[in-house]
């Protein structure tokens, strides 16, 4: 039973952390309607720049707010890119992304771990408590602290804009806003967000390597999707929350094949099927229609 | 309608999730948890010598313990995933092979004291794994026999060209080494990096430009992946390839010196059946690294070359052409 | 006051495909004119829109709003005292956002969008009076995604968002063609009814020359880039449809349409 109990807090562990990188996504494909494949090039980022100051001996608490902080330069690159450069929203994050592989490479190597470091869940003071528990706490916590960060960004006139961008550009620019701006600002948000989940998968699992971003977009996008088409006929769940589920199902769902057996060179193909079936069952992948109801 | 049939098998599907994840671990035979990086002809030989390792210390699988072998694909979320979950079903031992699994290994097994015994990894002290409840064997290369062997084979040979992945710590660190120790055979290494096997077939035509007299491989999973097509382009130049193991030579390199990874499992098994024995804790057994590395030779390979093999390296190694 | 100066367009230029539209245009509307372009396809009437605008680049002269300079402004700068509504319903409105989400966007032109709420909740009862007074139901649907709303509900949302707030100049650019006839009736009506009201300085391009006859107090008719009939005040009043119809014909033949 304790097993059960075991695997489940470690799926909830490593859904919370990657609800951070789904965040991400959720803002820049689905608010801002842009395919931005710069968090496979963000993610290791935040865990290159997370690995080598704990190594260098700097506060672990201190790499959070500084992983985010590189991971926003890195959607401010796509952003001037797309925006400035005019260069098409999907090349420009592959451009960055690219460029961010030898960047990484530059910061922390190829691998790193901070095994004999001490990391975020070492320090917080919690007692007797055993790290499973401790873990899953303070993920949980930074989850939906920034959930409701979130939230309470898009009540505001600032989050409205960017779902206006998201969703008009052009009647954005005939409030005489320039739209680009506000596109930049989504990147930035979106990509300090995916930093902070490299940051902390590297805390979690105590190591960076350098391939660690590969597939994280369409890992973003599968549990953005999966989280959108289950909740999608309960509106009043937010697109945030939906987001986080989608993370948790997702990890679930790739820990049940494990049980099963399944090998790991068929877990891409499992990935692929799930997004088919999810897809199908809920009509997302249909393109968006400004509704013309005569 | 749509809404049931979907409701319904969500339904199934978490019914299923859950009866399989409160299904595992009812026998109380100690688990080994192998955790393997991906599937790779010395890692796959690594693993096959370590089954074998438990045998010959004298444990009957399925009587002393089981094994559960979860292999990662080559991805590091998913590496993440099997370390947890050998951890929450309380494995009695976890095998790492390659120091990403290695690493994912510990950092999950740290809290419950769970033994990690790891293996193929290069460096373990840079990897931070020489102390705590771990322990395993290293697959350093034996530089210094290879470039003895190199010398013996091709005495008027001048330049080395190594061709590596620039991403590999292990490869880093070995040409580093080879660098050093280059000098007092009468070498110079040319090194080109590469971040992708594609770059590869590019890299050996710019070797064979700049008139290498031979090539040498590292224990690359980008470069050694592609080995076929690199001595395709090699054998029509003339320039011999000299491998980092068994399967490389087998595969048409000339020779090696180089690290037998069945050898290499087997003395990682001893290592982890003295754990499970009771005889000694992983924090006790400091790691141990290859003591004997073989020499493999693959004489038809040799001869198109325009290479003789002479009679004292015929007679250490072993043939494999 | 607005003013185009000397426009030279080309489009495409140094392609196969390279028309000359405009080679010295210049056209000036004075403060409080309604003013209605009507011509042939392809004689400049949304080039104009645009060009003042700023959408599209020209190749030579100016443009000039209140005697200010605006050739070289970009687009989202001119729109600071600008209103424009298109002719797809859908480009006037976000599909995904509430109608009282729309509102408020639209209600903040011009100010800061920082970080305070997003909808105003002193502000919402003034929506609901201005939306009832369209006659469409809005006033009701206030929380319900525009997406879902008909066409004629969103060009009257879209219409109204942009009047919103005090403009000088409001650009139609066809906003009734989409629409049914009834519809575009109620979207005339309140078109005339918001200029009047609100005095906006006002260009709209139609198709419907009965429109263009109806309402506002200037008239133009454009041809191949240039301007066959310019009638406004009382000579607009006594221009009958069957003249317009009868010069529309006749250009309209002259270029095969």
């Amino acid at each position: 039973m304790t097993t059960f109990i075991d695997l489940c807090i470690g799926t909830l562990i490593q859904g919370m952390i990657y609800a951070l990188l789904a965040y991400g996504i959720f803002i820049t494909y689905k608010i801002l309607d842009f395919p931005d494949l710069t968090v496979d090039g963000s993610f290791p980022l935040g865990a290159a720049v997370t690995a080598i100051l704990i190594n260098k001996g700097i506060n672990p608490f201190l790499t959070l707010p500084i992983a985010m902080v590189f991971g926003a330069i890195a959607g401010l690159c796509t952003g001037l890119i797309h925006v400035r450069l005019k260069v098409r929203d999907l090349l420009a994050g592959i451009i960055t992304m690219t460029a961010l592989f030898s960047i990484n490479l530059q910061i922390a190597g190829s691998n790193m771990n901070i095994i004999n470091k001490d990391n975020i869940f070492d320090l917080i003071p919690m007692g007797s408590l055993s790290i499973s528990y401790r873990k899953l706490i303070i993920t949980v916590t930074l989850t939906i602290l920034i959930k409701i960060a979130l939230d309470l960004y898009f009540k505001t006139k600032n989050g409205l804009l960017l779902r206006g961008v998201g969703d008009n550009a052009n009647l954005v620019t005939t409030l005489a806003i320039d739209n680009g701006k506000i596109k930049i600002r989504g990147l930035i948000i979106s990509n300090a967000l995916v930093a902070l989940a490299g940051c902390m998968v590297c805390q979690e699992s105590q190591s960076y390597s350098s391939t660690m971003g590969t597939g994280q977009m369409v890992f973003g996008l599968t549990a953005v999707i999966i989280g959108i088409t289950i909740f999608k006929h309960f509106s009043f769940i937010k697109g945030t929350t939906a987001a986080v589920c989608g993370s948790i199902i997702y990890k679930l769902c790739i820990q049940f094949a494990m049980q099963m057996g399944l090998e790991a060179n068929l877990l891409k193909i499992l990935t692929a099927a799930l997004l088919l079936v999810i897809l199908v069952f809920g009509t997302f992948g249909k393109k968006k229609r400004g509704a013309l109801n005569a | 309608m749509k809404k049931i049939i979907s409701l319904t098998i969500a339904l199934i599907l978490t019914l299923t999730m859950a009866v399989s994840f409160a299904g595992c671990n009812k026998n109380s035979v100690p688990v080994i948890g192998i955790a393997q990086y991906g599937e790779h002809a010395s890692l796959d030989n690594c693993r096959e010598g370590f089954l074998q390792g438990l045998k010959d210390a004298g444990l009957v699988e399925g009587k002393d313990y089981s094994i559960d072998y979860q292999n990662a694909g080559f991805d590091d979320s998913i590496s993440i995933q099997i370390a947890q979950s050998f951890a929450a079903k309380n494995v009695a031992l976890m095998c790492g092979i390659a120091t990403p699994s290695a690493t994912t290994c510990f950092a999950a097994a740290e809290d419950k004291n769970i033994p990690v015994v790891f293996s193929a990894i290069t460096d373990p002290v840079l990897a931070n794994l020489d102390s705590g409840n771990v322990t395993g064997t290293s697959d350093k290369l034996p530089i210094s026999a290879q470039l003895e062997l190199i010398r013996n084979m091709q005495p008027d040979a001048k330049v080395i060209g190594i061709i590596y992945t620039t991403s590999e710590q292990n490869s880093v660190s070995a040409i580093a080494e080879y660098q050093s120790v280059a000098g007092n055979y009468g070498f110079t290494i040319e090194a080109l990096g590469i971040t992708a096997q594609s770059e590869v077939t590019q890299a050996v035509d710019t070797m064979i430009s700049k008139g290498v007299d031979c090539l040498s491989n590292l224990t690359d999973n980008t470069v050694v992946g592609v080995l076929a097509g690199i001595l395709e382009k090699t054998n029509q130049a003339g320039i011999p390839v000299y491998g980092s193991e068994i399967e490389q030579v087998k595969l048409g390199c000339v020779a090696a010196a180089g690290i037998d990874y069945y050898q290499l499992g087997i003395q990682t098994g001893a290592i982890a059946a003295k754990i499970l024995k009771g005889e000694a804790k992983a924090s006790e057994i400091p790691y141990e690294t290859i003591s004997e590395y073989g020499i493999y030779i693959n004489t038809p390979s040799a001869n198109n070359l325009g290479i003789t093999v002479t009679s004292d390296i015929a007679a250490k190694a072993v043939e494999q052409g | 006051m607005l003013e185009l100066q000397h426009i030279k367009k080309i489009f495409n230029p140094g392609e196969i495909t390279q028309m000359s539209l405009f080679e010295d245009f210049s056209l000036t509307v004075s403060d409080n004119e309604f003013l209605s372009i009507v011509g042939s396809n392809g004689s400049g009437k949304t080039s104009i829109l645009n060009i003042i605008c700023g959408s599209i680049p020209i190749e030579s002269g100016g443009v000039y709003i209140g005697g200010k300079d605006i050739t070289n402004l970009p687009e989202h700068k001119r729109y600071r005292r600008i209103g424009r509504v298109y002719q797809n319903p859908a480009q006037g409105t976000c599909p995904n956002l509430t109608v009282l989400e729309n509102m408020s966007l639209a209600d903040n032109k011009g100010k800061s969008f920082n970080l305070t709420s997003g909808i105003n909740r002193k502000r919402t009862e003034f929506y609901r009076m201005e939306l009832s007074q369209l006659g469409l139901g809005l006033e009701d649907k206030m929380d319900l995604k525009v997406g879902s709303l008909s066409g004629g509900q969103r060009q009257a949302m879209a219409l109204l968002m942009t009047t919103l707030t005090p403009i000088d100049f409001l650009i139609l650019d066809e906003h009734t063609a989409a629409l049914d006839p009834k519809t575009a009736e109620i979207i005339m009506n309140l078109t005339n009814k918001i200029v009047i009201e609100k005095h906006i300085t006002t260009m709209m391009v139609t198709h419907n020359l009965r429109y263009a006859v109806d309402y506002g107090n200037r008239i133009v008719m454009m041809h191949k880039g240039g301007i066959v009939l310019d009638k406004s005040g009382d000579k607009k009043k006594d221009l009958t449809i069957q003249e317009l119809l009868g010069l529309f014909n006749q250009i309209s033949i002259e270029c095969g349409n």
